[in-house]
């Protein structure tokens, strides 16, 4: 609260007025603070204690990044993030902007294309893993259903191949959120300049080609807005792998998620599960700080376009 | 002067009145354990039963799904200072939790009721780790059994294998007829449980150093090496879906004779007898092969610690249950519906419903101890730190899902794995 | 406006007559393609939830059913038991519906405050205090369990909804700040400014100039955190437990480790209730789900 010396009551109420703003954000800056600051320390400082079984705040040292990363499930799982990470915002990104490009011919029945698409994103992924694990195992999904009808020899393994089922995942991540991706293209595409594409057209330029050489790069920031909401997704993933693949067959699908939980939770590591938790935020670290770069250029750059 | 009279008068009131409050305490108590579902969720309603027939209120949180979200929920439960009265833990947990002193001491009773004297006494060193009783156990299980499908080994006109070699022969043959030799669900735990046999069956001593005792050597050595080329055969004799599949979708295969064998633990006669599967008829149980004859057994245990509580009433319930968990009728109704064995040693097995198979893991168990062969389960937790048996499940699941891996490539992981939690 | 001008082109209603059957058969082959693959696990769920057990076993979950029957929905509803509960998963979705409704309204509710607030009211370090607000978006779910039990627990809280509306209202303020002060950021200044000049303050702007244009932006708020929560897992599984869990952590223990056969039919049924409301959502709130996020949440 702001302190006045001489209180006369206009001039406290008005002091108030001037500060309303700072204090209807005080509650959340406050629970912020707690759990962005407070926490985020809080791991850090457990990811160099002796913390095994409970949280113990006595120092212990960096061991613990040493021992996870000579651990062989947490290197797959750290690669297996960034390979996962780019399949999946790209295979979103792509089949959300085809869809969106579909859509956008002028066909009938728009809103049903648009729901059909749209509603994987309202399933959770504890569902969506069970459901397409049920699908892609070979004896209760697609490959039993073909050997059924009569197609023997028809194989369809890839959650049970270690090379394949990583992905599974990834499809199913796309499946999930393409939607999305095809909304806010959609949307994007809806508001380039249809002059801009009949100039393009009387200028012989077949379709494809118009999409991308003229519309997609001028909704370019749309694109990485979707992509930094799909990262985050991807770097969080947790529900789904454990669900579709519990990170097997042995470690292929291990995320680095599910190491902080197991170590934290199942092994009494807690100070090497938060060390892994620390490299997750570092993960984020590396692609937030260009985006947050990038954005502040941007807004730079209109403010000295509008000034 | 006065004041502090007067303090001490209310001290003793407050005192008297916390001795009236114990004396009426009711006494109740909230146990998690993870068995939400099916036979386990019905064994444990039994113990809700009988604790509240003995005059306690009954309460349980079942925790969902996997391990590591019960002991998660453990862990934040006590994090919040909430620990529960009564958590389902095993082996060297109990230790470790015991070591932190979160633990409450049962000796009282133990002494009152003489648990020392009808524990099967490789038990009591796991409940009391630091001498003092802070474990009931429930029961005893058996993790070495071989199921087999009497249909394909009488078509086939094959016996029970006993050894190894016995086991390969039988599967080459097996094979070679069109049947799937080993049902089996791949995960970290299912691969750990077979590999547990394995290593066993090859050279009970090497089990004992390397699973129990955490002994790198003797992960290194050429024993260890033969018994992941054991294992690396065995995968070879499984069939391409094992990715994904329940234990209880394995051991449908075997009892319906699709596949010929299937090795559990003894949690399989249970879901097994439930599923409407006949012993002797649907499946044989056998001990998995030994290379070195005679009687083994791998032993694993339910077991119920008691965490510190400070409300009186919860205090009491801890003893009520724990002499509830201890009662033989108990013992009997929960092992009965588990497909275990007691934890006491003085029940009698041939009444209450047990199976053959039960009665048979009973009398092995006695051999066992008397041939100085039992072991306890490194996959089920009743050996080493979570840590070590988590890294070395790591390095055996690899081994199933990879053929890339050779067995001297996966000693040496195993032992490195272990070097690194250190 | 683009979207009148948009109406002005007909993109496959261009070129050659054959050329635009060609077109058009591409266009919606391609649509009725992925229209099958998206739909293709609502449908074998639905199928499944009819289908006998013995039946799913033996043929797998992708085959023409035989034996109909609709009391499978019956027993996830209200039937089947877990940690000795039999209720079905009507009780969960209880405590669900207790959760998500006033975290959802409650972080919605800050966001859009704040989001007013650090949008049009600048002042010293507001770029900072917005930076902070929004990192709480990134920040795992597994590294913040054990602080947020300590803190329940200190609180009085551990185990109990209002614990889990707590977390998930701290947690989801972080979103919905993050949409709502990207979409006032377009609101023009010269309004505010205007209003400020007539004497107005922080509040009778809101209500009088922000409130009126926000509706876009609360349903994107109110759609992206009642799926979000609704759909959570781990919070609810580590935060709570028994009778007081939400319904995903009842569909995980249902069709968890347990013994015994895995009731697939009576599994898909409960999946589809947990799954339920957010479609609801979806469907009736999709459309203006697409408008808000594009006119500014996620720029």
């Amino acid at each position: 609260m702001p302190e006045n010396t001489t209180p006369t009551r206009a001039s406290w109420w008005q002091k108030l007025t001037d500060w309303t703003p700072q204090l209807v954000l005080l509650p959340t800056l406050f629970a912020a603070a707690i759990y962005v600051v407070l926490f985020s320390l809080w791991t850090l400082w457990i990811s160099v204690s002796q913390s095994t079984l409970l949280p113990n705040m006595a120092y212990g040292g960096f061991g613990e990044y040493a021992a996870l990363w000579q651990s062989k499930r947490w290197t797959v799982a750290y690669q297996n993030l960034f390979l996962f990470g780019t399949l999946y915002v790209l295979g979103s990104l792509f089949v959300g902007t085809l869809l969106a490009i579909l859509i956008d011919q002028r066909v009938k029945f728009e809103a049903m294309w648009r729901t059909i698409f749209l509603y994987p994103l309202a399933i959770s992924f504890i569902v969506t893993g069970t459901v397409w694990r049920w699908i892609f195992h070979p004896q209760t999904g697609v490959e039993k259903a073909l050997n059924d009808v009569g197609w023997l020899s028809a194989q369809f393994d890839w959650i049970t191949d270690r090379d394949m089922a990583l992905y599974v995942v990834v499809f199913t991540g796309i499946w999930h959120a393409s939607g999305f991706a095809m909304a806010l293209i959609l949307a994007g595409l809806r508001s380039v300049d249809g002059d801009l594409v009949k100039a393009a057209q009387i200028d012989g330029a077949s379709m494809p080609r118009i999409y991308r050489r003229v519309v997609l790069p001028t909704i370019w920031p749309i694109f990485v807005a979707v992509t930094v909401v799909l990262l985050q997704f991807a770097i969080k993933t947790y529900d789904l792998v454990v669900a579709l693949t519990q990170g097997g067959p042995g470690v292929a699908t291990t995320v680095p998620a599910i190491v902080v939980y197991d170590l934290m939770f199942e092994r009494g590591q807690i100070a090497q599960g938060a060390a892994a938790a620390v490299m997750i935020l570092v993960g984020l670290a590396i692609v937030l700080i260009p985006y947050v770069l990038w954005t502040g250029w941007r807004a730079r750059k209109e403010g000295q376009n509008h000034g | 002067m006065k004041n502090s009279k007067t303090h001490l008068m209310g001290a003793s009131v407050v005192a008297m009145v916390a001795v009236a409050t114990t004396a009426a305490a009711e006494p109740r108590t909230n146990m998690m354990h993870q068995w939400a579902q099916g036979s386990e969720a019905a064994a444990i309603a039994t113990l809700g039963e009988m604790y509240e027939a003995a005059g306690g209120i009954w309460e349980q949180t079942a925790i969902s799904g996997h391990t590591s979200n019960t002991l998660a929920k453990l862990r934040s439960d006590v994090v919040a200072g909430i620990a529960p009265a009564a958590v389902q833990l095993k082996g060297p947990e109990i230790a470790e939790w015991d070591s932190i002193g979160a633990t409450a001491n049962l000796d009282e009773l133990a002494a009152a009721e003489g648990w020392d004297d009808v524990v099967a006494p490789e038990l009591t060193s796991v409940m009391k780790p630091a001498g003092s009783w802070v474990a009931a156990p429930m029961n005893i299980h058996r993790v070495n059994w071989l199921y087999s499908s009497p249909a394909i080994l009488d078509e086939l006109g094959l016996d029970i294998p006993v050894t190894w070699d016995d086991f390969n022969a039988a599967c080459d043959a097996i094979q070679a007829a069109g049947y799937v030799c080993l049902a089996h669900g791949a995960a970290d735990w299912s691969d750990a449980t077979t590999f547990d046999s394995v290593v066993y069956g090859m050279d009970a001593d090497l089990y004992r150093a390397a699973f129990q005792e955490a002994d790198v050597d003797a992960m290194r050595s050429q024993g260890m090496i033969d018994s992941f080329a054991q294992l690396r055969r065995m995968v070879g004799y499984m069939d391409d879906g094992i990715n994904g599949r329940s234990w209880e979708q394995s051991m449908t295969m075997t009892m319906t004779g699709e596949a010929a064998f299937f090795m559990m633990g003894d949690w399989t006669v249970a879901s097994a007898n439930l599923a409407g599967f006949e012993e002797g008829v649907d499946y044989n149980c056998n001990q998995t092969p030994v290379n070195w004859g005679g009687n083994g057994f791998i032993l694993n245990s339910d077991s119920v610690v008691f965490f510190n509580q400070t409300d009186p009433d919860y205090i009491e319930g801890q003893q009520l249950l724990a002499s509830t968990i201890m009662s033989p009728e108990f013992q009997v109704v929960f092992n009965v519906a588990k497909g275990s064995i007691p934890a006491r040693t003085d029940v009698d097995l041939s009444v209450g419903g047990f199976t053959q198979c039960q009665q048979q893991g009973l009398v092995d168990l006695t051999a066992s101890v008397e041939e100085g062969t039992l072991v306890r389960s490194m996959a089920h937790n009743m050996t080493v730190l979570q840590k070590y048996r988590g890294a070395m499940m790591e390095v055996i699941t690899e081994f199933v899902a990879d053929d890339s891996i050779t067995p001297e490539e996966a000693a040496e992981q195993l032992a490195e794995a272990v070097e690194l939690q250190d | 406006m683009a979207e009148a001008t948009h109406e002005a082109f007909d993109p496959l209603a261009t070129g050659s007559r054959r050329r635009q059957i060609r077109a058009k058969a591409t266009v919606y082959g391609l649509l009725l393609f992925f229209a099958l693959l998206y739909l293709s696990p609502l449908f074998i769920i639905v199928m499944n939830t009819f289908r006998p057990l013995e039946e799913i076993v033996r043929e797998g979950f992708i085959s023409v059913p035989g034996l109909l029957s609709s009391q499978y929905w019956l027993e996830a509803w209200s039937g089947f038991c877990l940690g000795g509960t039999c209720e079905g998963v009507s009780p969960y979705f209880t405590n669900t519906l207790l959760m998500t409704v006033p975290a959802t309204i409650l972080s919605t509710a800050f966001g859009v405050v704040n989001g007013y607030a650090l949008s049009k009211w600048r002042f010293k370090y507001d770029t900072w205090v917005f930076g902070l607000i929004t990192l709480g978006v990134f920040l795992p779910a597994q590294m913040t369990l054990l602080p947020w039990a300590f803190v329940l627990g200190k609180l009085g809280l551990a185990n109990t909804i209002g614990g889990l509306v707590l977390v998930h209202t701290v947690q989801g303020v972080s979103f919905t700040t993050l949409f709502c002060r990207n979409y006032f950021v377009a609101v023009p200044d010269d309004l505010i400014k205007a209003a400020r000049i007539d004497g107005a303050g922080f509040w009778r702007i809101f209500r009088r100039i922000i409130l009126p244009l926000s509706p876009p932006i609360l349903i994107v708020c109110v759609i992206w955190q009642f799926t979000g929560i609704w759909n959570e897992f781990l919070y609810g599984t580590v935060l709570t437990s028994g009778t007081n869990q939400p319904i995903t952590s009842a569909i995980v223990a249902f069709s968890g480790s347990g013994t015994g056969q895995r009731h697939y039919n009576v599994e898909a049924a409960a999946v589809i209730f947990a799954a339920l409301p957010p479609l609801f959502i979806y469907l009736i709130g999709g459309k203006y789900f697409v408008r808000g996020l594009t006119s500014g949440a996620v720029k």
